[in-house]
């Protein structure tokens, strides 16, 4: 089974590779034991994203299908959190939460998805489809201020925003601070390398086949809808995972983190890094939102700009994402100053026909 | 080197050196910093510049004066651009990271909610320095604008009095234009009035031809608008523009966005607002913080409400913390339970609440002629915050850390 | 009675107005190249800026929107060249790019202009029917609608250009081997709709509040309506204009604009499932 953690489809193979991402897990771990608390929790509160990155990375970078539907997901997992939470009666409940909140989303995604990859939509009818499934969700939510709008004693609260929910508690422990930090290390560790096994797998096979040709992957004998749809619904739990995390650490959710222009960012971070490897859009997402609240500290007015010249120029200079251009350009020097010119090394990666 | 010189060196060196530690004295008592979260930047950009200002102003006019307790202050400003995780991660910025000693902002009430579970594991001060629907009954929030018993209350008896019986409701439809509205409806009935028709308009619709038209059939004697957002602003210019003419009403115009300066005229005649402060209030306090004001923002547009609520606040934190003698929450809610806890403001007495940490207001109605001139209606005096009291909020025996509403109240316990 | 009809009339008349004018110009950008423009609603915000900038330096009303509009044009034409042009073949890399020109736009104006703007008056007065007041200008708005499918169907229909650039859409690489200059014809089609996306700010900028964000109102209700109308102009957006408009207009009246709104989206839905294609894969196809 580990022999899936490299693969065709995934960047980084080997022992230079490993002893890499092995020297950054040791840094993250010991990070806190030099750094501010401050910063050891922005930083576990950065990592919350990065599971949507991901998710979104495997439908659209894998499996070809564009998903503006990542805050919808992070919006019903948030919210179920918070209601079960609430009604659960928090404390050491609130894992279960944390876990039946994800099953809700990756609920709701399954029937979603078999709506529309049954019906055939696809290309960019998939995204504005998904885009007008989140905007129905924001719309709905953002009028439900009045207080008949409850599940149990949880209010949804409209625009204000649903609150009052524990954060991730065992007994009369608090999960924030270091301890998140740890626990977000390990989710994204174990995330991370399941969906490394999961695209070089022969399921991940099919998936980018699929994404290349789905009449080719269909005439090979492949129910390609099937596939499709438990990519969207593994890439849309990931989204809802983040969702009930971000509840849970701020103890607060609202429907702007389901509508315009939140429904966009997701897909930002994931085509500024390359879309089509899980260690760039990991990578690049976390660098991009460090580098947005650094911006957005420092000169404000100028971050929302930057992010637009940003989203430009990555289309434009570096459409398969920055992060990854970069990535292989290391690698390709990696090789050069290695001297193995047979070319065979980077053989078998597929490239998207078009995006 | 002759003597004479020798001499001078001498001197000025003396004169240096004492110089230094007068500064060096003053140097060690470190400054108290106030954490700001406003937004100048976005759409709520208009709205929030004159807070930044009014902070400032207040900031260096303290500083200058001597500061609070002989330390001076510091204002750290980050700008979460309207976006509600930003306050989020910021309000941890200032709390955990620059250890601020008290926390100032926030313009919607999102904001506002993001922040207080995140305030509320600290022991630091947050003053929200809005007009909003009322009703938040927690320890660690100071709120420094007018609620709507003391808006409402005086608007709508005005209203009534003035123009007829029957009200045509135009809100927003989210938290504060539906509580907005239950309050209305509250007193409308107490008045015996009758409100014959409401329209709850989603954020970002822009278009009234069906609003103007279903106003006509219900023929009410006066509107009341609570539109929020510059889409939803487009309404007064459509209603001028298909004649409508009837008197508003708001709680939440002339007064915030200055719409009477935005708009061309006759889009806002006729329309009466009640608040604790409009920049066209000219008694002699007031003229001179304008004037100074002015003096230092000079292209200022307007002062706006928030602006001025949030000027105050720095002035308001001055008197808890010396009085308190102690820059702790603790200490200055000590104060607050006395009821001492006032300032003389540019627009009357201001004084905070013991059971609900809101400050009472001398509120004034203004109404707006075809020309946009405003002028002042009628002076209220000064009105409590009293409605959290009345429903069971009382912050010197237990924290709820609730928002209230007139269909969500405390449990009778 | 009169009064009550004509007031269903205004009514209809001013939603149809309104997705009309937002829409005509994203269809045609999407219909001729497949290209997404989320700028659409910069484009618009400029011809609302341009015509309120021209009215305050002492222009006439109506000479400040068309030549609005005209520099809306205009600058379509630069972004093709320098953006567009290389995103024909890769729709969603289209959408990213003038997503991020979008934003660009929008926050530079922010900063330069600030979001607070002066407005200018609604013109021509208003007029009375029964017990209901309305405004002419608004039925002025729903004459620009008329005349904008009007002449959108003189220019695609009955000019050489018209002839050309409708088998572009068609077939892009025979209609280049027969000789058309393909590129001139994509440059122009993007400016007339990005000049239409200026004409339609300039024609509601006196009804409303300026802001650099005020293309976020038309945005929604347009992208509904292409999406719904499918590709062709005429035999599509039009007939999807009248469809929402009729949806629209049921459902306020019955629930309230959050229904309304709600209802728009779940239609997309429901007709991206049913209709791929669009009104237009149905209409047109009868037409033939």
């Amino acid at each position: 089974m580990f022999k899936l953690l490299e693969g065709p489809q995934t960047l980084g193979r080997g022992k230079p590779f490993w002893s890499c991402v092995l020297v950054v897990l040791a840094g993250a771990l010991a990070y806190p034991l030099f750094a501010d608390s401050y910063d050891v929790g922005n930083f576990a509160y950065f990592l919350i994203w990065i599971f949507m990155a991901l998710g979104l990375c495997l439908m659209w970078g894998y499996g070809g299908m564009l998903s503006f539907g990542q805050t919808l997901f992070f919006g019903i997992a948030g919210y179920g959190y918070g209601v079960l939470a609430i009604n659960m009666g928090g404390g050491t409940a609130t894992i279960a939460a944390l876990v039946l909140s994800v099953v809700l989303a990756m609920i709701a995604a399954g029937i979603l998805g078999y709506f529309m990859i049954w019906g055939g939509i696809n290309g960019i009818f998939f995204g504005i489809v998904t885009l007008s499934a989140t905007l129905v969700l924001a719309f709905f939510l953002g009028q439900t201020a009045g207080p008949e709008w409850h599940i149990g004693p949880a209010r949804l609260n409209g625009f204000n925003g649903m609150k009052g929910m524990d954060p991730l508690t065992v007994g009369d422990f608090y999960i924030e601070g270091s301890a998140l930090y740890y626990v977000m290390v390990a989710l994204i560790v174990i995330v991370y390398l399941a969906l490394r096994m999961l695209v070089n797998s022969s399921i991940g096979n099919v998936i980018v086949a699929t994404r290349e040709n789905p009449q080719r992957a269909e005439m090979l004998g492949y129910d390609v809808r099937k596939y499709q749809l438990l990519t969207f619904v593994i890439g849309s739990g990931l989204a809802g995972l983040s969702g009930a995390l971000y509840t849970s650490w701020g103890q607060f959710i609202t429907p702007s983190s389901i509508g315009l222009p939140a429904a966009a960012m997701p897909i930002v971070w994931v085509a500024f890094s390359g879309r089509s490897d899980l260690t760039a859009t990991l990578v690049g997402s976390f660098l991009l939102l460090f580098g947005f609240q650094t911006i957005t500290v420092y000169s404000q007015q100028a971050a929302l700009v930057l992010m637009g010249a940003l989203l430009l120029a990555t289309v434009m200079l570096a459409p398969q994402g920055f992060v990854l251009g970069i990535g292989k350009l290391v690698a390709d020097w990696w090789r050069g100053r290695r001297r193995r010119g047979d070319g065979v090394t980077q053989a078998g990666r597929l490239q998207p026909e078009e995006s | 080197m002759n003597s004479g010189h020798k001499l001078r060196m001498v001197l000025l060196g003396a004169m240096l050196g004492t110089v230094a530690s007068m500064n060096l004295a003053r140097a060690a008592e470190p400054p108290l910093k106030v954490g700001l979260l406003e937004d100048v930047s976005g759409d709520l950009a208009f709205m929030g510049m004159p807070k930044l200002h009014g902070s400032q102003l207040a900031v260096e006019e303290i500083n200058k004066s001597g500061g609070i307790l002989g330390r001076q202050i510091e204002l750290i400003h980050l700008d979460p651009q309207g976006d509600n995780a930003r306050y989020q991660e910021f309000g941890r910025r200032l709390l955990n990271r620059d250890k601020v000693d008290v926390l100032i902002g926030g313009i919607t009430s999102a904001s506002r909610e993001a922040l207080r579970p995140i305030v509320d594991r600290t022991t630091t001060p947050y003053f929200y320095t809005n007009q909003y629907e009322g009703g938040v009954c927690d320890a660690s929030m100071i709120s420094m604008g007018a609620v709507p018993e003391q808006q409402f209350s005086t608007l709508i008896p005005w209203m009534v009095e003035k123009f007829g019986k029957k009200v045509y409701v135009i809100a927003a439809d989210y938290n504060f234009g539906q509580i907005s509205a239950e309050w209305n409806r509250k007193i409308m009935k107490d008045l015996g009035g009758e409100v014959v028709g409401e329209e709850f308009i989603p954020l970002g619709v822009s278009q009234f031809a069906q609003t103007i038209q279903n106003i006509q059939k219900a023929k009410p004697d006066w509107l009341l608008t609570i539109n929020v957002g510059a889409a939803q602003d487009s309404f007064f210019e459509q209603a001028a523009a298909a004649n409508l003419n009837l008197p508003m009403g708001s709680s939440i115009k002339v007064m915030l966005g200055f719409e009477h300066k935005r708009f061309k005229p006759p889009a806002l005649n006729n329309m009466h607002a009640t608040a604790n402060w409009f920049e066209e209030i000219d008694t002699p306090e007031a003229t001179e913080f304008k004037k100074r004001w002015h003096a230092k923002f000079p292209d200022e547009l307007y002062i706006n409400d928030m602006g001025y609520n949030a000027y105050n606040a720095l002035y308001m934190y001055k008197a808890l913390v010396e009085k308190a003698k102690s820059i702790k929450l603790e200490d200055m809610r000590k104060v607050i339970a006395t009821g001492d806890a006032c300032i003389d403001a540019p627009e009357g007495k201001v004084c905070i609440d013991p059971k609900s940490q809101h400050t009472s207001h001398r509120m004034r109605l203004i109404s707006v002629g075809p020309k946009h001139e405003v002028k002042v209606e009628k002076d209220y005096g000064t009105i409590q915050p009293y409605w959290l009291g009345e429903i069971g909020c009382d912050l010197t025996k237990k924290n709820d850390k609730d928002q209230y509403t007139p269909s969500h109240l405390p449990k009778k316990s | 009675m009169s009064a009550e009809l004509f007031s269903l009339f205004y009514q209809f008349a001013d939603v149809f107005a309104f997705l009309i004018l937002s829409a005509a110009g994203l269809a045609i950008v999407f219909g001729m190249m497949g290209v997404i423009n989320m700028a659409h609603g910069e484009f618009i915000m400029c011809g609302a800026y341009v015509t309120v900038g021209l009215v305050n330096l002492g222009v006439p009303l109506a000479i400040a929107q068309i030549l609005a509009a005209v520099t809306a044009g205009l600058i379509g034409v630069l972004v093709e060249f320098l953006v567009v042009r290389r995103f024909y073949k890769r729709p969603l890399d289209s959408l990213l790019a003038t997503w991020g020109l979008s934003l660009i736009v929008t926050q530079s104006m922010l900063l330069i202009v600030g979001s607070a703007v002066r407005g200018i008056g609604t013109p021509e007065g208003s007029f009375a029917i029964g017990g209901y007041t309305f405004s002419t200008y608004r039925l002025v708005l729903f004459g620009c609608a008329v005349a904008v499918l009007a002449g959108l169907y003189i220019i695609f229909m009955k000019t050489r250009f018209g002839v050309i650039a409708r088998a572009t859409m068609q077939n892009a690489a025979m209609a280049k081997a027969l000789g058309a200059r393909t590129g001139r014809i994509y440059a122009i089609s993007f400016g007339i709709g990005t000049g239409l996306a200026g004409l339609c700010g300039a024609l509601y900028a006196p009804t409303m509040t300026l802001i650099p964000t005020m293309g976020a109102t038309f945005v929604v209700e347009s992208f509904v309506t292409v999406v719904i109308g499918g590709a062709n102009v005429l035999l599509g957006t039009a007939p999807a204009a009248v469809f929402l408009a009729m949806i629209r207009m049921a459902l306020n009246a019955s629930y309230g604009q959050i229904i309304g709104q709600i209802g728009m989206l779940v239609a997309v839905i429901l007709i991206i499932r049913v209709l791929p294609e669009g009104l237009s894969s149905v209409l047109v196809r009868r037409g033939r």
